[in-house]
């Protein structure tokens, strides 16, 4: 025991791995010579060159006079876990606004919902602090009431400042004596803590929630999905982002445990976190998204129709529908504690909008949509359409995978939870980055995604080179419209939908996988592809459809809370009834089923419309957002 | 530090299924468990799993499809998964890993020995229970292109390698003994190197102590690993080669017997090949060399020394050898590869006219033609038969039309040119 102790103070400086090896596990052996205690390879105790090229056995290790044989270990700052995500947060931050984002972003809105989370969730700014056992926080700070006051006071203060600024929460050096090894000094506590009480801590997860949150706040055009995308493709800081904590921030043991990311969370994951966040903050009133916003569905549905090429046509009638459900206000958009208190999923809403517009419009039940596609010049062929769209989303969809398959996770600083751990950790380490290294050479390709330049559009369309295909949006919906009494409405006159009864949300999560099967096939395309652009499942998706299907056509006829079981299943089968009357294009017979009696309703509307009515509204809207492109 | 080792050495039950690709001259692996599926996708994967999964999906694909630089390209991508902390099977990772990139290595026109080198090396130190097995594949690499002096260090090497209590495992003990077998091989190729430059120059020169100097080395290894049951056949040859030049009869007959005739070992016929060569070779009474192609006949009745043994058996002065003779020769025919054999055929005729100096040699023939008369006309004597052979070897017509009255009297297809039109 005395002895390992001694080996251990004689090679504590001496961390390089071991030739043979790659173990870092160093003992002094009789004639006071260095060996490797896992392999009994002798060295001379040398200074290694680091030449991430150099291969075992075709080498010499060069010798270098003697150091001083015991190294103190450098100590770093002692610092608060929540010091740490405030770090990632405004390297997150700062990396949106280089991305374009508005610079309001990260000292109006992220710093202040920060601190409003700080002191919320009882974790600083607060008399009875969470982890109070070991950090005292009292200071200056502690009696204030609410976080206006801390305005003055932003994030983006040079490094060190921030630190300086940041300590501020732990109150550092008065009566905690120094940690045995450094890195933070809260992490064990937090560690329990989040056990204890899993949802009001900080976690990686939440910076993201809470970036969201203030992105919605700003009302800047990026949606969580492509929030997600830009962290997806590393434009912003996530995986491995405490790499980029300050050097006097050291991670150390259990910090890695809170600080390591394997995943980058899914769409629905980050909207629940920021969902709940939401609720812990009590935020006032967002300042309101109007349609000239542009996560309001008027102009986001314009983008989206852009990247799918879709014509330009269209856009009305999405407008027209959205007016329809009662989509138009901008209090359905507009988080309020008093009106809204749900975190809406701009994105997934817009998408659905757009998929109800198709199947207004073309129909999207295997046999009308490819009726109408027999036309050709300047009319929207919709067949022409799927056959670009399908080869495009094939291909990127492939692209994504290799772009997975490619992905390099690790981080390149040491990664391990426990002193003992180290070794064999820094062993592996080496170990895979040799490997890699070969491997590398030999396909003179390195590892990794290539780095490609932050867009918004998955696709292209154009003529330029790379374009996924032709452009279609010039193109007109002619052919699929039809002059009934001097109003433009869709050809074929009736519209199916699935059972729109709603279910219990927490017995019945998604009927989606039961009814898939049954569902046109054109309809499960459409999910997918928008489920891929928006990274969403294909359920939450259909979801989303059949909410906005219920407000289109349920709102007049109020849904009774008395609906059994049994009628669900008589309500599926209406689906299938219904399609075959598209084709006979009769009006429904006289059933009593309210659903049928929101069909013929469908069927009118578009008629009552004048074509002329969303035009003084939505043209000149359309116009400017496409020059914006 | 043993908290590292056993670290290191994660869960034992997860390497019993490394017995998959053990050697030959394992007797074991009834008790094999079923592998785990390693890379299955799991409901809750994190995105480090999924990519490392899809990555080893994408190498997969492409070594399937020979698509080497694909295959070369992921590859590259695929190391991190050994820095997985979240498993306990990550001495398979390894395993994985090193065999994966060796294949590539073989398969890619851009592979150096350095890489090789460079992988082996990695591999063998990052994973103790696949110390030796990669120790052994390097050498058999070294050997492929050239380096012997190489390959013979990484086995030495090897040999005297320890690590505690699993270097007395059973199947690190099993690799041990290939080791010392192949390391041994190798000082009998330098042997022989040595033999055939130095030893007409002069027969007691140093050198000549040298190379009796790897004769002991090879010799000392080589007798304890031929007890072991298995197949031995390069290692016998070389062994009893060494013992011959140095006039050690008595002990090159009993390796080779003990190889042929204890039953520990598997059947093997070439025991008794080298067997039957080596007595040739010493000029061995005829009985003995007689008995030792017995039990290959036995053991394999198509075999090329059935020639040789029908022929002792007929040179043999007693009754009951021709009478074997016919037999041994009888069933030779009955496989594919001496159907139009030229001196099968000729000897059978040759039998069977020795055979005709006894009186009651119809019997005999009869006797042992019972049980084939059935089959043997389709399979040698039709018009099929007669068209073939009369085109490629029209000698062999003639001893076939001769033996078939004899043979099969009751004959009713005919093997000759005539019967084409009846």
């Amino acid at each position: 025991m005395f002895e390992a102790n001694m080996d251990e103070e004689w090679t504590a400086g001496y961390r390089e791995p071991c030739v043979q090896c790659s173990a870092v596990d160093w003992g002094v052996s009789d004639e006071g010579r260095f060996y490797c205690r896992s392999c009994h390879n002798v060295i001379e105790r040398t200074r290694e060159v680091v030449d991430p090229t150099f291969t075992p056995g075709s080498s010499r290790v060069s010798t270098i006079g003697k150091g001083s044989r015991t190294k103190k270990t450098e100590r770093g700052h002692q610092w608060n876990i929540c010091e740490g995500f405030q770090f990632i947060l405004k390297k997150q931050a700062e990396a949106l606004i280089r991305l374009g984002v508005s610079p309001r972003l990260k000292d109006e809105v992220l710093c202040e919902l920060w601190r409003l989370y700080l002191q919320k969730s009882g974790q600083a700014f607060t008399d009875r602090p969470l982890t109070s056992f070991r950090v005292n926080v009292r200071g200056l700070d502690s009696d204030s009431e609410s976080a206006a006051e801390f305005s003055g006071r932003s994030v983006s203060d040079t490094d060190g400042e921030t630190v300086a600024s940041s300590t501020v929460l732990s109150n550092a050096g008065s009566s905690v004596d120094p940690p045995p090894c450094s890195g933070s000094s809260d992490a064990v506590s937090y560690l329990t803590a989040q056990q204890l009480r899993s949802s009001s801590l900080m976690t990686m997860r939440k910076t993201l929630a809470l970036i969201h949150i203030a992105l919605v706040w700003i009302r800047e055009a990026l949606t969580l999905s492509d929030l997600l995308r830009l962290v997806n493709e590393g434009h912003v800081p996530y995986v491995n982002a405490f790499e980029e904590l300050p050097d006097e921030m050291k991670l150390e043991g259990k910090d890695h445990l809170i600080f390591k990311v394997e995943t980058i969370p899914s769409h629905e994951s980050v909207h629940k976190e920021a969902q709940a966040l939401l609720h812990v903050l009590q935020l006032p009133p967002f300042p309101p998204i109007s349609c000239q916003s542009l996560l309001h569905p008027a102009l986001l549905s314009l983008r989206y129709l852009t990247e799918l090429n879709l014509p330009d046509e269209l856009h009305l009638w999405v407008c027209r529908l959205m007016e329809q459900a009662g989509l138009e206000d901008q209090t359905v958009h507009t988080v309020d504690p008093l009106t809204l208190y749900v975190l809406p999923r701009y994105g997934v809403q817009t998408a659905a909008l757009i998929v109800v517009t198709m199947k207004a419009v073309f129909g999207v039940d295997d046999l009308t949509e490819w009726e109408f596609s027999g036309q050709t010049g300047n009319l929207f062929n919709l067949r022409r359409w799927y056959k670009l769209l399908q080869a495009a989303l094939i291909r990127a969809q492939q692209n994504k995978e290799h772009d997975t398959a490619r992905k390099q996770w690790r981080s390149k600083r040491d990664v391990s939870t426990s002193r003992n751990r180290k070794w064999v950790a820094v062993k592996k380490k080496r170990t895979a980055e040799q490997v890699q290294i070969c491997f590398e050479r030999l396909s003179s390709r390195p590892a990794g995604v290539e780095r490609i330049g932050p867009s918004s559009f998955r696709f292209c369309w154009g003529d330029e080179d790379g374009a996924d295909g032709p452009g279609l949006h010039h193109l007109t919906l002619d052919g699929v419209l039809t002059l009934k009494h001097g109003v433009l409405t869709p050809s074929h006159s009736t519209y199916w939908h699935p059972a729109l009864q709603q279910c219990n949300y927490w017995r019945c999560r998604s009927h989606y996988l039961k009814f898939e099967p049954t569902l046109p096939r054109m309809f499960v395309w459409l999910l997918k592809l928008f489920s891929f652009l928006l990274d969403v499942k294909p359920a939450s998706l259909y979801e989303e459809v059949l909410r906005v299907e219920r407000r289109v056509f349920g709102s007049r006829t109020p849904w009774r809370k008395t609906e059994t079981k049994t009628e669900t299943k008589t309500k599926t089968k209406t689906k299938t009834k219904c399609r075959p009357k598209t084709k006979t294009k009769t009006r429904p017979e006289t059933e009593t089923r309210p659903e049928t009696k929101t069909k013929t309703k469908t069927k009118c509307r578009p008629k009552t419309k004048t074509k002329t009515r969303p035009e003084t509204e939505t043209r000149p809207e359309t116009k400017t957002a496409k020059t914006d492109r | 530090m043993m908290d590292d080792l056993e670290r290191e050495l994660g869960r034992f039950e997860d390497l019993k299924h490394e017995d998959d690709f053990s050697d030959d001259n394992s007797t074991r692996g009834s008790k094999r468990t079923k592998p785990r599926r390693m890379h299955a996708e799991t409901p809750r994967e994190t995105g480090f799993h999924q990519s490392t999964r899809i990555c080893l999906e994408h190498i997969r694909e492409a070594l399937l499809h020979h698509r080497w630089q694909e295959a070369a390209e992921y590859m590259a991508c695929y190391p991190q998964k050994l820095e997985d902390t979240a498993t306990s099977q990550s001495e398979q990772y390894t395993e994985l890993v090193w065999r994966l990139s060796t294949e590539i290595l073989h398969q890619h026109p851009n592979s150096k020995l350095d890489d090789y080198n460079s992988i082996y090396e990695r591999m063998k130190h990052s994973g103790i229970r696949h110390y030796l097995m990669i120790c052994l594949e390097h050498s058999f690499h070294l050997l492929l292109n050239g380096h012997i002096e190489n390959a013979k260090n990484q086995l030495s090497a090897a040999e005297s390698w320890r690590y505690g209590k699993e270097s007395g495992h059973v199947r690190q003990q099993q690799i041990v003994k290939l080791i010392q077998a192949y390391r041994s091989l190798l000082d009998y190729m330098i042997w022989c190197d040595k033999r055939f430059t130095h030893f007409d120059t002069d027969p007691s020169s140093i050198s000549n102590a040298d190379m009796h100097n790897y004769f002991r080395q090879a010799s000392v290894n080589l007798k304890e690993i031929l007890r072991n049951p298995g197949v031995w056949d390069p290692f016998i040859l070389s062994y009893v080669e060494m013992l011959d030049f140095y006039e050690d009869y008595e002990e090159a007959l009993n390796v080779l017997k003990n190889y042929a005739y204890d039953n520990t070992f598997p059947p093997n016929p070439n025991a008794h090949v080298y067997l039957y060569q080596y007595l040739k070779r010493h000029e061995a009474p005829e009985r003995k060399l007689i008995k030792v192609l017995k039990i290959l006949q036995v053991l394999v009745p198509s075999h090329e020394l059935m020639l040789e043994y029908s022929s002792l058996l007929l040179q043999s002065e007693r009754k009951k050898d021709t009478q074997k003779a016919l037999e041994v020769v009888l069933e030779m025919l009955a496989f594919a590869c001496w159907k139009s054999n030229l001196d099968a055929w000729k000897r059978l005729k040759d039998i069977i006219e020795k055979l005709q100096l006894e009186k009651n040699w119809k019997d005999v023939v009869s006797d042992k033609m019972a049980e084939r008369k059935n089959w043997w006309p389709a399979l040698h004597f039709t018009s099929f038969h007669f068209r073939t052979d009369s085109e490629e070897n029209p000698e062999l017509v003639e001893v076939k039309a001769s033996l078939t009255k004899i043979l099969c009297p009751d004959l009713t297809m005919k093997y000759s040119a005539g019967q084409e039109s009846a």
